[in-house]
């Protein structure tokens, strides 16, 4: 059904009563890829913040099929699914996993590298919101240097997993990072990825006000800044072949993004500029990485 | 001597409807797996289980066996992706060994209590220390995951024992592990009967459609949080139907004599009467040689547990009234499970809890140790009634 008065959902494909927290990515997530999806489409969830949000048994937040899964095996359900689906002839039908970072850089991970080498026919989204957000705020491999987590209390002394690089690694179809900042480049990533057979594979960079610590309101805000530091650029591979989908107009220091979050306000009041610069210069480095992949 | 169950060699009349072959315990498995219809069928090798796999896959790419098969990554996703698909309606299959069991153990309890009716083989083989040869440690580690388990005394039974379980399993909605002992079994190349197609679709028609199923026309959340009023009352409407287990069994081996002339029930009584003074209780390949030597011993009697979850207490019970109170059970566990008694001790205390009589476990052919003729004549010559016995025996110290 179209909604009249909102242009960028033009399907409504989730029930009212999400039980997400205030200013949650996810939920904000899954409203916008149910309309893209459609309902004949069959969602495996391994643990993740989703799995609650969802609604627990017997409800179901999104109008399609919902399917909770293990932690790990969030690509192996969806393997399974996808081959009977189609043994059934039920092609129109779409598998779409919906995971956080844990279920995919971690503990998710073989499974899903499992799937992406075998060239499985779904959609792999990730939701990363950069920690064990589910489990109260404990440090996962996609965790930023120097964010705070309940595990890292004095903040995490190791870059986030490179993961797009694994990703990259399979060779699969396509593959793109996009923002709950950025809709429409979002919406377009889903609807291509949507077309396209084979392994597919979109990461989104999640905003988390309890995880990240920062209000509600700032959600998009601060979402747009990663983008605009390119702390997390948007890009996308088509068969192997980079598009950087947003340029930003201006340099912008990684201190804006990380000021406003109070996983990171100990680099500021304890005057570690040390830490912020080797985050900038990884930052800068991963741009140029990426850079490079495109002139290829 | 009386043996009062397990006919393996058809009947007459229905020897016509049957190949013969010359199969080891895998082979049949795999066998097995396609005559039932398996449509989706999941692989990981380990050995020594991995020929099932190689099998089916080999039936596939020839395009005997009309089914998918995906070369998984683990054990853990091969049991998931079973589950993925086996939530869609779908019969499916796969087989796995020890190490590769207990990776897979989270899965085995959500396939359980999401009520699928997946049927697996297990080739049972230990995990540490490293070991590859036969023992039941790995499938016994998975008695609380709410899976049906069989053992398999030769690769006819494990034939006949998968066809009855999707037969269980189904009617149920409750999965099913067959075990088959490594090399003794799943390398030991044996006459086996196998059906003709016809005969199987008779007795196992395809998997029923559910409202349960996943429909893509129909959508619905499979596996959520439950509260703790629902999970307290999913668990009992689990334990009602697994306290049927027994019964379906027996029901499903009586209606499997009549459609191919050979018999099944839980368990198997051979020489056991008034007059019997000890019971050799067995699972697996040790009872072939137990039947061996009993022959000679008129007074020993066996009997063998071929369903061992849920335990066959009211066939043992019925059994063992025949026998008098002086009569000695022995039970011969190849399963160390870090605990003083092995499985089967474990779980005929349990069955006996109340009865008078004197019981013994004896640890035997632990990781493939030979069990010859001249252990159970070892066991058998023990001195039960002696002070000097101590409970549980390890029999090649």
């Amino acid at each position: 059904m179209k909604t009249e008065n909102n242009f960028l959902i033009e399907e409504e494909n989730v029930y009212c009563g999400a039980l997400s927290c205030r200013g949650c990515g996810w939920s904000l997530l899954a409203r916008h890829i149910s309309s893209v999806m459609g309902t004949k489409t069959v969602y495996v969830v391994p643990a993740c913040c989703f799995s609650i949000i969802a609604g627990p048994y017997p409800m179901n937040m999104l109008k399609g099929t919902v399917v909770h899964s293990l932690f790990a095996a969030g690509a192996a359900t969806a393997t399974g699914i996808r081959h009977a689906l189609e043994r059934q002839g039920k092609n129109e039908s779409r598998v779409v996993v919906l995971a956080g970072d844990g279920g995919t850089f971690d503990i998710g991970l073989q499974s899903l590298s499992g799937a992406a080498a075998r060239g499985e026919n779904f959609i792999f989204i990730c939701n990363n919101n950069g920690a064990y957000m589910n489990t109260g705020v404990q440090s996962s491999t996609a965790t930023p240097m120097g964010a705070v987590t309940t595990t890292n209390p004095d903040g995490k002394n190791t870059n986030a997993k490179d993961l797009m690089a694994i990703i990259a690694a399979h060779n699969i179809p396509y593959f793109a990072t996009a923002s709950l900042a950025f809709l429409d480049d979002l919406k377009n990533k889903i609807e291509k990825a949507k077309t396209i057979t084979g392994f597919r594979f979109i990461m989104i960079d999640s905003p988390c006000p309890p995880g990240h610590k920062y209000a509600p309101e700032l959600s998009i805000e601060i979402s747009r800044l990663a983008v605009e530091t390119t702390f997390f650029p948007l890009y996308e591979a088509e068969n192997g072949k980079y598009k950087i989908n947003y340029f930003p107009k201006k340099k912008i220091v990684v201190d804006e993004l990380l000021k406003q979050q109070g996983r990171f306000s100990h680099l500021f009041s304890n005057g570690s500029s040390k830490l912020i610069n080797s985050l900038q210069k990884h930052v800068d480095v991963e741009w140029k990485k990426l850079l490079t992949k495109v002139q290829n | 001597m009386k043996t009062e169950v397990a006919i393996l060699i058809p009947k007459r009349k229905e020897i016509k409807r049957h190949t013969k072959k010359v199969l080891k315990g895998n082979s049949a498995a795999a066998e097995a797996a396609k005559i039932c219809r398996a449509t989706f069928v999941t692989a990981y090798p380990i050995t020594p289980q991995t020929t099932i796999v190689e099998e089916i896959a080999s039936m596939i790419a020839r395009k005997e066996f009309d089914a998918t098969s995906v070369n998984m990554e683990s054990e853990h996703s091969v049991f998931a992706a079973l589950k993925g698909a086996a939530l869609t309606g779908k019969r499916v299959f796969t087989a796995t060994s020890g190490q590769g069991l207990l990776y897979a153990h989270e899965v085995l309890h959500a396939i359980a209590h999401l009520r699928l009716p997946i049927v697996a083989c297990n080739v049972g083989r230990p995990s540490y220390p490293w070991n590859i040869w036969c023992d039941q440690s790995d499938s016994i580690a998975q008695r609380d995951t709410g899976w049906i388990q069989f053992y398999c005394e030769n690769s006819q039974e494990v034939l006949d024992t998968i066809i009855q379980s999707y037969k269980i399993s189904e009617h149920l909605l409750l999965p099913t592990l067959v075990v088959l002992d490594a090399f003794y079994v799943s390398h030991t190349n044996e006459n086996v009967f196998i059906p003709e197609q016809k005969l199987v679709d008779e007795y196992l028609p395809s998997r029923k459609k559910s409202d349960s199923d996943i429909d893509i026309d129909n959508p619905k959340s499979f596996g959520g949080l439950v509260a703790p009023d629902m999970y307290d009352k999913f668990n009992r409407l689990f334990w009602e139907d697994m306290n049927k287990v027994e019964d379906e069994t027996i029901k499903a081996g009586e209606e499997f004599e009549k459609y191919f002339g050979r018999k099944y029930a839980a368990v198997e009584a051979a020489n056991i009467h008034s007059g019997t003074k000890i019971i050799l209780i067995t699972l697996s390949s040790i009872t072939t040689t137990a039947r061996g030597v009993i022959q000679s011993h008129p007074e020993v009697g066996l009997l063998k547990i071929r369903l061992l979850k849920p335990f066959p207490k009211k066939s043992i019970l019925k059994i063992l009234k025949k026998v008098n109170g002086a009569c000695i059970l022995v039970t011969v566990d190849r399963n160390f499970l870090g605990d003083n008694e092995g499985a089967l001790m474990q779980e005929m205390k349990r069955a006996l809890y109340g009865r008078t009589g004197k019981i013994f476990g004896v640890y035997a052919g632990l990781g493939g140790r030979d069990v010859p003729p001249s252990t159970i004549e070892k066991i058998i010559s023990i001195d039960f009634n002696s002070a000097e016995t101590k409970e549980i025996i390890w029999i090649d110290k």
